[in-house]
C-alpha cells in the first residue's frame, strides 16, 4: 500500500471523493510570481486529489472545458479552482460544474491573485508555498462538502412598495408595467414625496408639479397598482416570497400578502435647533426648503422684492463634528454629506439673480460639492455674476447675530488666509441637510441593517446594489443615501427590476448557505434559538431544533453556541473550517 | 499549552466586507507578509470559543478577526462576536496564551491601510513574544 492510499483508507471522507485541482496562470498575473506548475505538481500527491492541472486562463471556454471533461471522463466529483477572486468567477465555475452534471456547490475557490501574486510580488517562493497551503485547505474543505440544493419557496407575484416619492412611484410604475400586483403605500395624502415642494428643479428646471402629474397619470392608468394614501405600515412578518404586511389605511387596518418589498421611504429635512445660526430667534433665518417655497411664492407675488441681500450657509446639519455641533436624539451628529444641498442652493441663487440681478449674495461654504454632470457650471456662472464666496474652516462655524432689522454673519475665510469677514444682510438661508425618514417599525420588524449615518445599508455597493442581506427586500432612492431626483428614480427602478427578477417564475430559488440541524446530534437544549439573530429562524419540533431556511440569513451565530455541533451553516461547517486550519498549520 | 513554533497568521474575513477589503489591497498591488492565511466566512460570529484555542494548539501564531463592524449585514452579530472575543481572551489567559495573539478589528471593503496595519501589528506582537521567549 502506498503512503497515499494508506492515508486515504483511514480517511472516511475521501473514500468516494475525487478532487480536481486547477491552478490558473491568469495570463502571467499569477504565474509570473507563483510557480503554478510546482503548485499543481505538489497538489497531485495530496490525499483525495485525482487530477491536478495548471492552465493559462481557467475562466476561458477551453479552461472550463478541461474541468467539464475531467468530470465526465475521470469521475471528478469535487473541484478546487485556484485563480483570481471568487467575486469575479465563483458563479462562472458553478455554471461549469452544472453543465457537466455535477452539483454546483461541490466546488471551492482559492484566491491566489488578489490575495497571492499581487500582494507578494517580492517573495515568489513564499507566495508559491502559501498557495500550496491554501489549496490544500480548500481540498480539505471540499472533501467534507455534501451536495447542496438551492432552497425553493413559492412566491406571490405581488409587491409592496413602501413610500410614494419619486423612487417609490418609479418602482411601482416599472413593476406595474410588468404585470405584477403592486401595493403603493404612502403615509401622506398625496404621492410624490419631496417632488411636491421642489417647484422648478435642477437640472432640467422642469416644474416638480408637472413631473408629478405625469407620473400620477401613468400610475393611475394601470389597474394593477393599488394606491394606499394616508396609510402606514404597522407590522411586517414572513419571509421572501411570503411577506405579510399590516397596513392602517385612513384609520382602518388591512393585511396584504406579498412576495417582495421595495422600501422607498425617503428622507426628512434637518431642522436646526433653536438658536443654531439664530434659527427661530428671527424669521429672517430660513432653511433651504423654506427659501424654495419663497422663490415659488415670489414668482406670483414678488415677495422677495425687498430683500436686498442674502447670505447662504452650507453644511447645516451635515458633515457635523461632535465637538462643535449638537447631536440628535440618538446622541450622534450627522457626519455625512447631504450631497444635494450645494447644487440645489447654487441653482436657487441663479434663479433669484435671473429675476433680481442686483441682489447681493454672500455664500459661506466649507466645500462646494456640486457632484453631477455640469452642476459645477452653476458655481462658475455665479462667480462671474458677482456672488461673493467665503470658505469657512472645518473647525469653525459662521456666526449669525440679529442686528436691528439686519443680520450679521461673521466667519473666518480660508480664501483670504483666515481673515475674519463680516457681512450685513436682510436674510440668511441655511443649507439644511437630510436625514432618513423614521421607519423604525419597518427596520425592527425586518431587522434591516442601518449604517452609522442611519440610512439603510446596502448589502454591497458593487456586488449587490439596492439589496439588503434579507432576501426579497430591496431599497431605492433617498432611504438609502442622499441623492438627486434622477438617481432616486433610477434607484427605484433598479429595486423594481431586482424584485421582478426574483418573482417572475412564481417560485424562488435561494442560496443554500443557511443553517441546518443534524437531529441525531441535537439534544434540544435550545441554546441556538437564544443566540439566533432572526426571530423564528430556528424552531423546536419534536424536541429537536429545526431551521426555517427562508428565514435564516446564514450568519452562523447559532453554530458557535451548539455544544454538540449539531447545527452548522451549509458550506461553512465547523468541521470544514477546523480541517482548513489543520491543513494551513501543517509544515 | 505547548510552545507556538510557527509564524503563521490566520485572518478571518467576512464575505461582505473584509474579504473584498483584502481584494482591494490586492487590486492596489500593496504588499504584505506572505505568512498570512485568509479564511472567508459569512461572519466570524459562527466560530465557537474552542475554535481559537484549537487553532493555537495546532501552531497558529496569531489570529486577526476582521469583522464588518457597524457595516455588518447581520444586525447584532458584531456585539455577539465582541462578547465572545472577551471570553476567548479569558480562556487564552487561563491557557497561558498571550492575548496579543488575537485581535478583533473591523475592516470594510476599502479599508486598505487598516488591513495592512493590522497585519503589521500582529507580526510585531508575534516577534515581541518571540524576543521575550529568546531572552528568558
Ligand atoms: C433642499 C433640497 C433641494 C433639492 N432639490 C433638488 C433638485 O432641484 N433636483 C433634484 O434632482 N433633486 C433635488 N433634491 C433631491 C430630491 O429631493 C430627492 O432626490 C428626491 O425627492 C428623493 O425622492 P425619494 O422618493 O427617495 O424620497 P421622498 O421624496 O422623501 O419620498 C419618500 C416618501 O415616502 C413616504 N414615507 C416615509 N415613511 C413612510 C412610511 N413609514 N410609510 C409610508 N410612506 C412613508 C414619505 O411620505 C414620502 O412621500 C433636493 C433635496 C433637498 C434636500
Ligand atoms: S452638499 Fe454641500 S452643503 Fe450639503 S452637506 Fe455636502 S458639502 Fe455641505
Ligand atoms: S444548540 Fe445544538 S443541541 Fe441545542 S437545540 Fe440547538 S442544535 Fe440542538
Amino acid at each position: 500500500m502506498t503512503d497515499k492510499s494508506a492515508e486515504q483508507s483511514r480517511d472516511f471522507y475521501r473514500q468516494d471523493v475525487k478532487v480536481g485541482v486547477y491552478v490558473c496562470h491568469c495570463g502571467g498575473n499569477i504565474s509570473d510570481i507563483i510557480d503554478v506548475e510546482d503548485v499543481a505538481r505538489d497538489l497531485s500527491d495530496y490525499p483525495g486529489v485525482s487530477v491536478s492541472r495548471n492552465y493559462i486562463f481557467m475562466c476561458s471556454s477551453t479552461g472550463q472545458g478541461l474541468v467539464e471533461e475531467d468530470i465526465r471522463t475521470k469521475g471528478i466529483n469535487r473541484v478546487v479552482i485556484a485563480a483570481c477572486s471568487p467575486a469575479l468567477h465563483e458563479l462562472t465555475f458553478r455554471g461549469t460544474l452544472e453543465r457537466a452534471g455535477l452539483n454546483p456547490y461541490l466546488y471551492e475557490h482559492v484566491n491566489i491573485r488578489e490575495q497571492g501574486s499581487w500582494v507578494h510580488k517580492s517573495n515568489k517562493k513564499a507566495a508559491t508555498e502559501k498557495s500550496k497551503k491554501l489549496i490544500r485547505a480548500a481540498v480539505e474543505k471540499i472533501c467534507r462538502q455534501n451536495p447542496l440544493e438551492a432552497i425553493r419557496v413559492n412566491a406571490a407575484r405581488s409587491i409592496a412598495v413602501i413610500g410614494g416619492g419619486v423612487a417609490g412611484m418609479s418602482a411601482a410604475l416599472s413593476l406595474g408595467r410588468q404585470g405584477f400586483n403592486v401595493y403603493l403605500i404612502e403615509k401622506e395624502n398625496r404621492l410624490g414625496g419631496k417632488l411636491n415642494s421642489l417647484w422648478k428643479a435642477y437640472p432640467s428646471e422642469e416644474d416638480g408639479e408637472k413631473t408629478l402629474e405625469e407620473l400620477e397619470k401613468d400610475i393611475s392608468s394601470l389597474n394593477n397598482i393599488n394606491i394606499y394614501l394616508e396609510s402606514e405600515v404597522k407590522k411586517i412578518d414572513g419571509y421572501v416570497g411570503n411577506f405579510s404586511v399590516e397596513i392602517v389605511k385612513k384609520g382602518s387596518p388591512e393585511k396584504i400578502k406579498v412576495g417582495a418589498l421595495v422600501i422607498t421611504t425617503g428622507y426628512v429635512h434637518y431642522i436646526p435647533f433653536e438658536g443654531e445660526y439664530a434659527y427661530k430667534t428671527t424669521k429672517k433665518v430660513v432653511t433651504l426648503p423654506d427659501f424654495i417655497e419663497m422663490l415659488k411664492d415670489d414668482e406670483k407675488n414678488g415677495s422677495l422684492k425687498n430683500v436686498k441681500s442674502v447670505a447662504f450657509i452650507h453644511c447645516v446639519g451635515s458633515r457635523q463634528n461632535p465637538s462643535l455641533d449638537k447631536p440628535q436624539k440618538d446622541e450622534k451628529v450627522n457626519d455625512y454629506c447631504s450631497r444635494t444641498c450645494c447644487t440645489s442652493a447654487l441653482f436657487r441663487i441663479k434663479q433669484l439673480l435671473e429675476k433680481y440681478p442686483d441682489k447681493k449674495i454672500f455664500d459661506f461654504y466649507r466645500d462646494i460639492r456640486t457632484y453631477g454632470l455640469q452642476h459645477e457650471s452653476y458655481y462658475e456662472e455665479l462667480s462671474k455674476k458677482g456672488v461673493l464666496f467665503f470658505r469657512y474652516p472645518e473647525d469653525t462655524r459662521p456666526q449669525v447675530e440679529v442686528k436691528g432689522d439686519k443680520l450679521e454673519v461673521k466667519s473666518k475665510d480660508i480664501l483670504t488666509w483666515n481673515e475674519e469677514v463680516s457681512v450685513e444682510v436682510d436674510m440668511v438661508v441655511l443649507l439644511t441637510g437630510v436625514m432618513p425618514a423614521d421607519i423604525s417599525v419597518i427596520v425592527d420588524d425586518l431587522k434591516l441593517p442601518i449604517g452609522s449615518d442611519r440610512f439603510i445599508l446596502e448589502a454591497h455597493p458593487k456586488l449587490r446594489p439596492v439589496e439588503v442581506p434579507n432576501l426579497g427586500i430591496y431599497i431605492g432612492g433617498t432611504a438609502q443615501a442622499p441623492m438627486d431626483l434622477l438617481e432616486a428614480a433610477y434607484g427605484g427602478k433598479a429595486a423594481a427590476s431586482k424584485a421582478s427578477m426574483l418573482l417572475s417564475k412564481g417560485e424562488i430559488s435561494l442560496d443554500p448557505f443557511v443553517a441546518s440541524v443534524n437531529p441525531e446530534l441535537c439534544d434540544g437544549c435550545e441554546k441556538c434559538i437564544g443566540e439566533c439573530l432572526y426571530p423564528g429562524a430556528i424552531v423546536m419540533e419534536n424536541g429537536k431544533a429545526k431551521v426555517i431556511p427562508a428565514l435564516c440569513k446564514g450568519c452562523g451565530a447559532c453554530a458557535a453556541v451548539c455544544h454538540t455541533r449539531a447545527i452548522n451553516v451549509a458550506g461553512y461547517s465547523l468541521e470544514q473550517i477546523d480541517a482548513m486550519v489543520e491543513a494551513i498549520s501543517k509544515e | 499549552m505547548g510552545e507556538i513554533k510557527s509564524d503563521k497568521i490566520l485572518i478571518i474575513t467576512t464575505i461582505s466586507n473584509s474579504y473584498p477589503g483584502a481584494d482591494a489591497v490586492g487590486q492596489s498591488h500593496l504588499e504584505y507578509d506572505p505568512d498570512t492565511y485568509i479564511i472567508r466566512l459569512p461572519d466570524p460570529v459562527l466560530l465557537p470559543e474552542d475554535f481559537y484555542l484549537k487553532a493555537y494548539s495546532k501552531g497558529i501564531a496569531g489570529i486577526i478577526v476582521m469583522s464588518s463592524g457597524s457595516d455588518c449585514p447581520y444586525e447584532g452579530a458584531y456585539e455577539r462576536l465582541a462578547q465572545r472575543v472577551q471570553k476567548i481572551y479569558d480562556k487564552m489567559k487561563e491557557n497561558g496564551i498571550s492575548i496579543s495573539r488575537l485581535k478583533l478589528t473591523t475592516i470594510c471593503t476599502v479599508c486598505k491601510a487598516a488591513f495592512l496595519k493590522e497585519i503589521k501589528g500582529m507580526r510585531e506582537n508575534i516577534e515581541k513574544l518571540k524576543a521575550v521567549k529568546d531572552a528568558s
